[in-house]
């Protein structure tokens, strides 16, 4: 019925609507490898001419970039810990029953997944700041992303776990596994893959987390690489090249990740999202 | 206590036990913090209070302040323009691409899937990448805009107080459309093709097959996306930080930046309390209505 034209025509629509979306990452790779001065040709060069590598060497100790990197990375793998350690079983009951309580459970899980960081972190850092939390200011931005991301994570996760058929759990418990045993044997290994993208997805944000770390992490030394982009913007303001080659160091692992594991991201995406 | 453990172990217990720590956590880190704001937006809170749990009482002063002061209709009216303008965007787009991809051709699901790419950025970096794309003298866009003869000079998106809100909002609909996509998508797939080569059959043309089964199926889906549109268009913060900061002189500054900036840029959390309360009050309304609707498509 669909010719072998139509489906030729799609694709190139496809590649160019696609082209369009993408054009922002293009041209931030393409401003971090220009010269000081190509980057404000009048027209602007859309290719890039000799890449200028050094771009990416200069910034490197200016922009304190291996410390901002190392920050990020700290949030969010204590983020991710935290939120798979406390998140986890809590999806794997939510997706096991269905009555009135797990429901009221489910719909209060629902409604904190909603509530906004930059509403959140007024009493947050008001009560960070009269337990003394402030003190260990990293430490108490984990645990505020990990309020946020919790929720997200345990729907992502409950749609996981409903992948698993009841019957193995059944038939482990038959064979004299506890309740226990057989969650941690039979069904976390089953859900695996699902817990493992949700996981994936609630690290990236954590790394790329900024209202929470801004307002409870004082000291520039803990500050993570969202920050230290925003402090290197302001007295660098002209040189977008070096702007871009920070933004670009930043995201560069993430846009990896994400071609890499692109079909596993969105069916975890599109598992767990309205259901 | 041996039968505690025993049903710890392997009873209901267990089962209790994995939702009660999830849900203490989140009563402490979620659910306090949601009462305490509250407490302290009756408060004064500032730099010299901030040590204790308990702040001196100064009863609806706070209100009365954020209410009667200049700024609050521009943010009011910014808020309104804002969210309504970005979901509007990003429903209509995330569906027409939707759609688009729907039209099984090979590698389109590939292609989608290179969207999600904008999705998973850290705001921030999309917002400094944004800043740089709406520059007024080299930016990009003022470019194509110029060459496309639509503008005759450039425009300063970020420091033109006409232009500053809907620069940020030009970086948000990009910034949210792929989610809309693929939600919607998810919806499009759940629709059974037979309904369609039924109604080619009765003579319907595209448009009508649209109307009359697309709309009407994809109902709930629609309701969840558009309340989900509007609740991560309200948490949208680090565009903002990015791009214009909420100004120049308040044109781009919503509820939530303005809540922030009170709290930590004037230090007066009490009144940067005030408005995240009303603004919870809000969200938790529309998140009502997304919940609501995701219920009436899987009966949870």
């Amino acid at each position: 019925m669909r010719t072998e034209w139509t489906n030729r025509l799609l694709f190139v629509i496809a590649l160019v609507l696609a082209g369009i979306y993408l054009f922002p990452l293009y041209w931030m790779y393409v401003t971090s490898l220009k010269t000081q001065s190509s980057i404000f040709a009048v027209p602007p060069e859309f290719l890039p001419g000799v890449p200028q590598w050094r771009n990416y060497a200069l910034i490197w100790d200016v922009a304190n970039i291996p410390r901002y990197m190392w920050n990020s990375l700290v949030i969010a793998t204590g983020v991710t810990a935290f939120t798979l350690f406390f998140g986890a079983g809590a999806a794997y009951v939510l997706a096991r029953y269905r009555n009135y309580w797990i429901d009221i459970a489910l719909f209060l899980v629902l409604m904190l997944q909603v509530l906004p960081p930059s509403l959140m972190v007024t009493p947050i850092f008001v009560g960070f700041a009269s337990v003394g939390l402030l003190d260990y200011p990293r430490f108490g931005a984990i645990l505020a992303i990990s309020a946020k991301t919790m929720p997200f994570f345990i729907i992502l996760c409950r749609a996981a776990f409903m992948t698993v058929p009841r019957e193995l759990e059944e038939a482990a418990l038959v064979d004299g596994n506890s309740r226990a045993g057989a969650f941690f044997m039979i069904v976390l290994p089953l859900a695996r893959n699902g817990i493992l993208v949700a996981a994936l997805l609630i690290f990236m944000q954590g790394f790329g987390e900024y209202v929470y770390s801004a307002s409870l992490i004082a000291d520039n030394r803990l500050h993570p690489a969202s920050i230290g982009m925003t402090n290197f913007l302001q007295p660098n303001v002209v040189n977008w090249n070096a702007i871009m080659a920070f933004a670009a160091t930043y995201v560069t692992p993430i846009v990896a990740v994400f071609v890499l594991l692109q079909r596993q991201i969105v069916n975890g995406l599109t598992a767990g999202a309205l259901k | 206590m041996s039968r505690v453990l025993r049903s710890l172990r392997d009873g209901i217990g267990f089962d209790t036990l994995l939702i009660i720590i999830a849900l203490s956590y989140l009563f402490v880190f979620a659910g306090l913090p949601l009462i305490y704001n509250v407490i302290i937006s009756f408060q004064q809170v500032d730099v010299f209070s901030l040590g204790t749990l308990w702040h001196p009482n100064v009863g609806f002063e706070n209100y009365e302040r954020v209410f009667s002061d200049p700024l609050a209709r521009r943010v009011l009216i910014n808020t309104l323009i804002f969210t309504v303008g970005s979901v509007a965007l990003q429903f209509t787009l995330g569906f027409a691409a939707a759609l688009f991809f729907h039209q099984r051709f090979p590698g389109a699901t590939w292609f989608r899937g290179l969207f999600l790419a904008g999705w998973i950025m850290p705001g921030l970096v999309v917002g400094v990448l944004w800043n740089w794309l709406l520059s007024g003298d080299f930016g990009v866009i003022n470019h194509m805009l110029k060459s496309m003869g639509l503008i005759d000079s450039g425009i300063f998106w970020r420091s033109d107080t006409a232009f500053s809100l809907y620069a940020v909002m030009m970086a948000n609909v990009w910034y949210g459309m792929p989610f809309n996509m693929i939600l919607l998508s998810v919806g499009l797939a759940a629709i059974p093709d037979d309904l369609y080569e039924a109604a080619e059959l009765d003579g319907a043309n595209a448009w009508q097959r649209f109307w009359t089964i697309t709309l009407p199926m994809m109902r709930s889906t629609i309701g969840a996306v558009l309340a989900l549109g509007v609740i991560f268009t309200l948490q949208q913060f680090d565009l903002f930080a990015a791009i214009t900061q909420g100004g120049p002189a308040g044109s781009s500054t919503v509820a939530q930046y303005w809540s922030w900036e009170l709290s930590f840029r004037e230090f007066d959390f009490g009144r940067g309390a005030v408005i995240s309360v009303t603004m919870i009050i809000v969200v938790l309304f529309v998140s009502l209505v997304y919940v609501r609707s995701t219920r009436a498509e899987t009966r949870l």
